[in-house]
């Protein structure tokens, strides 16, 4: 194995150890005991780096370790590096379901007691029931909500459009300096993306207030980055042909992108942009719930205030105008087609 | 009188280490119809490119009309490729846009960039548009969009646009070997009155012989990115055929 990847596997299998090690010590034991754990200090550390150590070291003498696997892509050649391989797999995996059962903290028992069962015969009932007096109200939220996801989406496009061009391969190979332009824009843009809306939505209303404002901000944020990311690969993938025509009468590159690059996109382009509306209209909802505005900062407030009635009405209308705007842009992208 | 193009010693290796052009020299006169043939793969492209340099050569260098422009950049290189038209094998229209629009795009190099893309062309340049579409034949296409076209159409489309450039030279790389025999003809014809009634210099790649036999007043081979064969169509006799395309090659007429 190249350096690089018995590296990549050592670290994997220390992480792997002090995984299985700590959930077992930590988490089951106690668990199984009924006793709490005790206080995390430098013992658990030490516990933990012995444990990965020891991966390591089996994965050293017989070739099985779930790390070097990961890092070759492969299983190991030989039979018995195999066998160890997968039954660490098994270990892991049956580990990982026991914590994850008692961490998150699922309990069949609230699940099925009467107590528990009356609960959500009392919330289904009113959620069945909604109370249509503040019909109104939920459709001034809802619009508000709808507008949100909309404002949101017209101001991102223009931004993702220029974007695109200079996050696209093959309009920007030119020269190394190009290239570093392209590579940087393209890493921004991949961390703004991995930054759910909610958490912009959080950043701006601090920034500009709780509202739908704030919402639309964030919207605005993570829409320029993932339609600039979807634009981009489209300019990625046209044809070369008109490129090079429209190159061989003179034209500068401005109007080669203009003429021979954006004619094969905007359909596309077009595609894109309403599918993400409609998708806007599901996190401005959402996030609504963190005061980006509209029908969500309703919802939670109702919910707040255990108004189940009233929050049943603004689920209809959410379920109702979700499924509306699903398969209308649905409709429209494939007409487009 | 100074060749319109001198090819010195001109070699292109790609990026990825394919040698398409080796050690390659000639010249073309004013008014020549030069075909270049060669199988597939053997540089007729790669020839081509370098001459509107839409390729910059790796060595040797290229002269048109007495000027070097082997290394020619920026505001230089878009001049020097405005004065060559040229046209694809797939036609390269822009499919969505109309025909006169297409054949407009021809004077982009001579166009700056906000009035090009405001559209902004001047009424000298439409009627210049429009009397290309007429050498062609297809001015009552004028409003149709280009991908509404036959293959044939389209390539008199690129045509026109190609002289909507005023060139003084026109580039064919394989113009009819997506079209059918009638309408390869009826282009090439096309092609042909462009060079004897302009008096255009014209260089075309193209495989068939009996095309070349019948439109070329010189032909020139490429064979491995080498030059192996300079004459004019006559004197491809069979030992040469044979030399260019190798042993085993028939030939195949198209009529
Ligand atoms: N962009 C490129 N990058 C790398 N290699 C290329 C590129 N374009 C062409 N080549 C290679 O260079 C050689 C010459 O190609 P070229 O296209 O000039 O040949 P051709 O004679 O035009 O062939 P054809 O009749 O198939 O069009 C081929 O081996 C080809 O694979
Ligand atoms: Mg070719």
């Amino acid at each position: 194995m190249k350096l690089r990847q018995t590296l990549l596997a050592s670290i994997l299998d220390l992480c792997l150890g002090a995984f299985l090690l700590s959930s077992v010590w930590r988490v089951v034991l106690p668990a199984l005991t009924d006793l709490p754990a005790p206080p995390f200090g430098l013992v658990d550390v030490a516990a933990m780096v012995l444990a990965g150590s020891a991966l390591i070291v089996i994965g050293r003498a017989t070739g099985g370790s779930l790390g070097r696997a990961f890092a070759r892509g492969a299983l190991p050649d030989r039979a018995i590096g195999r066998r160890v391989t997968l039954h660490l797999g098994w270990l892991t995996f049956v580990v990982a379901v026991l914590t994850g059962w008692i961490v998150t903290e699922i309990s069949p028992i609230e699940f099925f007691s009467g107590n528990g069962l009356s609960g959500a015969g009392r919330i289904f009932t009113a959620l069945a029931t909604p109370n249509f007096d503040i019909i109104g109200l939920a459709l001034e939220a809802m619009v508000v909500t709808v507008f949100t996801a909309f404002m949101a989406t017209i101001v991102a496009v223009p931004i993702a459009f220029f974007l695109s061009f200079p996050a696209a391969r093959n309009v920007m190979s030119g020269s190394a300096t190009e290239r570093s332009i392209y590579t940087a824009l393209r890493a921004l843009l991949n961390i703004t993306r991995s930054m759910e809306p909610i958490i912009w939505a959080i950043i701006f209303s601090v920034w500009v207030g709780i509202g739908p404002f704030a919402g639309m901000l964030a919207l605005v944020v993570h829409t320029v980055a993932s339609l600039a990311k979807l634009y981009s690969e489209q300019i990625e993938d046209v044809d070369e042909g008109p490129i090079e025509a429209i190159s061989a009468t003179g034209a500068n590159r401005l109007q080669v992108l203009w003429f021979a690059v954006v004619p094969q996109c905007l359909i596309p382009f077009l595609s894109y942009t309403i599918y993400r509306w409609d998708i806007n209209v599901r996190m401005a909802t959402i996030i609504g719930f963190v005061g980006g505005g509209g029908i969500g900062t309703l919802l939670t407030q109702y919910q707040g205030l255990s108004k189940f009635h009233e929050v049943g009405t603004l689920v209809i209308i959410i379920t109702l105008v979700v499924w509306l705007l699903d398969v209308a842009s649905a409709r429209v992208r494939e007409a487009l087609k | 009188m100074t060749p319109l193009i001198e090819i010195d010693r001109l070699s292109h290796t790609y990026a990825n280490g394919v040698q398409a052009l080796r050690d390659v020299s000639f010249s073309v006169n004013t008014g020549e119809f030069l075909v270049v043939i060669g199988l597939s793969g053997s540089g007729k492209s790669t020839l081509l490119r370098t001459i509107n340099r839409l390729i910059e050569p790796t060595h040797g260098s290229v002269r048109f009309d007495g000027r070097d422009v082997t290394h020619l950049t920026g505001e230089a290189l878009r001049k020097h490729r405005a004065q060559i038209g040229m046209i694809f094998q797939h036609f390269n229209l822009i499919d969505r846009h109309r025909v006169l629009n297409n054949v407009l795009y021809g004077a982009l190099g001579r166009t700056s960039t906000m009035p090009s893309i405001l559209g902004r062309y001047t009424a000298e340049q439409r009627a210049r548009a429009y009397r290309n579409l007429d050498v062609v034949g297809i001015a009552d296409k004028a409003e149709s969009r280009a991908d509404a076209l036959s293959g044939g159409q389209q390539q008199r489309v690129a045509i026109a646009r190609a002289l909507m450039q005023d060139p003084r030279l026109l580039l064919a790389d394989e113009p009819v070997a997506s079209l059918d025999p009638a309408t390869s003809h009826s282009v090439m014809q096309y092609l042909e009155r462009i060079n004897k009634d302009l008096g255009m210099t014209v260089i075309c790649n193209l495989h068939f012989l009996s095309l070349v036999r019948q439109y070329a007043t010189r032909v020139i081979a490429l064979k491995g990115g080498q030059l192996v064969f300079t004459g004019t169509p006559e004197e491809i006799t069979d030992e040469w055929f044979q030399t260019i395309y190798g042993e085993d090659a028939r030939e195949v007429e198209i009529r």
